[in-house]
């Protein structure tokens, strides 16, 4: 995390896979089996087991009875219990808490980005004295633990009548999810060549038209980066919103998951069915980008 | 063309927003932080000023020197486990010809899911009557305790939260160093293979070496995560059995938020503060100021 801003083009299409070329077919090399090569493939496959076991063994119990559990916990469902899931969404708040989440992460998102990139244009491109310093200060945010402000900015909300409201977590949100924005979008904007914002600049336009007429599209990579970096920080979030956050109705996904899914729940296959809930979403996004998705967050931790 | 990007209304409004929120929701409420710790303050009271009352407490507290102490072993677990399995994972995904994709793929997945559903997913299947002891029934073993053991130095519990960590996270350590790996000039391989070298001695004395500066990015990240570690304990221990797998950061919110010890909380969180800015600190100094 050093705030050192390289000037690379890390962020070029290709390498996030917007660009990809068809993928020319290779002539079929023969795979060559040597006995480092077997071993290596049965100790990953072993991996697979282990990620993949887990999430498919709950996926699995959560369709049986509570007693099938405990009876035969390694053997298909005899009768699919669909009720499982219909208890705990509506029990568990689980629907309202996949909007709220749904609602907060993405106005954090949205806030996060146009802040962002205002910020980061004044870092990146612009010219003053004292961006070192500025930038500096926006960087603090991200070695700072957000355990630290709980307390001062809780007690500060409930005065302020904050407390309890979307509005009061997505703030904190927001100012958590900014750093790591502005580091990378102003990493993106000092690497644009410098020659288009020189031609806009003898083409007559302004200061604002170069920031949203060719600085904001050039940077599409870097947005969808950061974007997507904000998006799931901001959708698993659990200690802000339990401090924050007191009705049933407010709560987001990681909040109400966690109470249902308790010691004072006896049902388990109730719970299993609200973790699969609670999970799924992200699993059928991530099946679909999965490539993007992992390569767009290593570059943004490369970078962060 | 100067004058345009020197234009002092547009950076005061560029900035202006983001500035004004981040002092009023970091800059101020960590100065705040820093004050309460030195006051007693409660939900009931308004702050007073105790001076270092608070740090002396926390001294005494056994509480805070199990979390320090289950804070520093996940700190250390974390840095040295992720590096191990990051790394042999990156050697070994980026060396297979086929299915390259799909192990990074699923190996990465739980980075993006909630480490709240997983530590409960997990939690359940470290239950006394559930998931792995159902198994080892199978075989006839009498599993252990996982989550409720207390024997020994560094507790049972531990270990198994350790692991869902590892578990968890070492999808975004092995694509840092993929990241890097695949950053590396192809010629050097060539030559290190014109001259006789094996696999190994290859990865031993080209890979490694060049992936130095990547190790320092991806264990400040390990450490900084270590310590804020907060989901998976909450989730899968709420620090029990007997305060026995308390963190930093679930005393702090027990202290806080269950006992409305507002000061006292302030005082650990003012710890666990400092404690990320020396990690981060000395993590830089060892890895980043040569060859980057």
């Amino acid at each position: 995390m050093n705030t050192k801003v390289e000037t690379t083009s890390f962020y070029s299409g290709e390498k996030l896979g917007f660009h990809r070329k068809k993928r020319e077919k290779k002539p079929k090399a023969k795979i060559h089996w040597t006995v480092g090569l077997v071993i290596t493939y049965v100790f990953l496959v072993f991996m697979l087991v282990i990620y993949l076991a887990p999430l498919l063994w709950t996926f699995m119990v959560s369709f049986k009875t509570n007693a099938e559990i405990f009876t035969s916990p390694f053997t298909p469902p005899r009768i699919l219990q669909l009720g499982n899931y219909i208890v705990a969404w509506t029990a568990g708040h689980l629907g309202s808490a996949t909007l709220n989440s749904f609602a907060v992460s993405v106005i954090t998102l949205a806030l996060s980005m146009f802040l962002g990139a205002t910020i980061s244009f004044a870092l990146g491109i612009m010219r003053w004295k004292g961006q070192t310093a500025v930038l500096t200060y926006f960087m603090m945010g991200m070695m700072i633990p957000v355990h630290c402000v709980l307390i001062p900015l809780f007690t500060r909300f409930a005065h302020m009548g904050l407390s309890n409201t979307l509005t009061g977590i997505i703030i904190p949100y927001l100012t958590f999810s900014l750093p790591t924005v502005i580091f990378i979008m102003t990493g993106f904007f000092k690497s644009l060549p410098h020659e288009l914002i020189e031609s806009a600049c003898i083409d007559g336009a302004n200061i604002y038209q170069i920031f949203w007429k060719i600085a904001v599209p050039l940077a599409r990579t870097g947005f969808f980066v950061t974007g997507m970096m904000t998006f799931i920080a901001n959708w698993n979030e659990l200690l802000l919103a339990m401090v924050f956050i007191s009705d049933d109705e407010k709560k987001t996904l990681p909040v109400a998951l966690s109470k249902f899914v308790g010691p004072y729940n006896t049902n388990y296959s109730q719970m299993f069915a609200a973790i699969v809930l609670a999970i799924i979403p992200t699993i059928v996004v991530y099946c679909c980008f999965s490539n993007q998705i992992v390569d767009g967050l290593t570059a943004g931790a490369v970078k962060g | 063309m100067e004058k345009l990007l020197r234009n002092k209304k547009a950076i005061a409004l560029f900035l202006g927003p983001g500035l004004v929120l981040f002092t009023l929701v970091l800059f101020i409420p960590i100065l705040q932080s820093i004050y309460y710790s030195f006051c007693d303050y409660n939900a009931l009271t308004p702050p007073k000023w105790i001076g270092l009352q608070n740090y002396k407490e926390l001294m005494k507290d056994e509480t805070m020197g199990i979390a320090l102490k289950n804070s520093m072993f996940f700190l250390i677990f974390s840095c040295v486990s992720q590096l191990v399995m990051g790394l042999v994972l990156a050697g070994l995904v980026t060396n297979i010809p086929k299915g390259r994709n799909l192990f990074k793929n699923v190996i990465y997945l739980p980075c993006v899911l909630s480490s709240a559903a997983l530590g409960l997913l997990w939690m359940f299947i470290f239950s006394p009557k559930l998931g792995i002891n159902q198994l080892l029934a199978k075989f006839g073993i009498q599993g252990p305790l996982w989550l409720m053991d207390t024997k020994g130095f560094i507790i049972l519990p531990m270990w198994v939260v350790g692991f869902v960590s590892l578990w968890q996270y070492v999808g975004q350590s092995m694509m840092l160093y993929m990241a890097q790996i695949s950053g590396i000039d192809k010629s050097l391989y060539e030559a290190s293979y014109i001259d006789g070298c094996t696999k190994t001695q290859t990865f031993r004395h080209i890979t490694l070496p060049l992936l130095k500066p990547m190790v320092g990015t991806a264990m400040s990240l390990n450490a900084i995560g270590s310590l804020k570690f907060f989901d998976l304990i909450y989730n899968m221990t709420e620090g029990g059995p007997n305060h026995k797998t308390e963190v930093l950061a679930t005393h702090l919110y027990t202290q806080g938020f269950k006992y409305f010890k507002y000061g006292y909380a302030s005082a650990i969180g003012v710890v666990l503060l400092v404690l990320c800015l020396v990690c981060t600190f000395v993590i830089q100094k060892l890895f980043k100021d040569d060859n980057l």
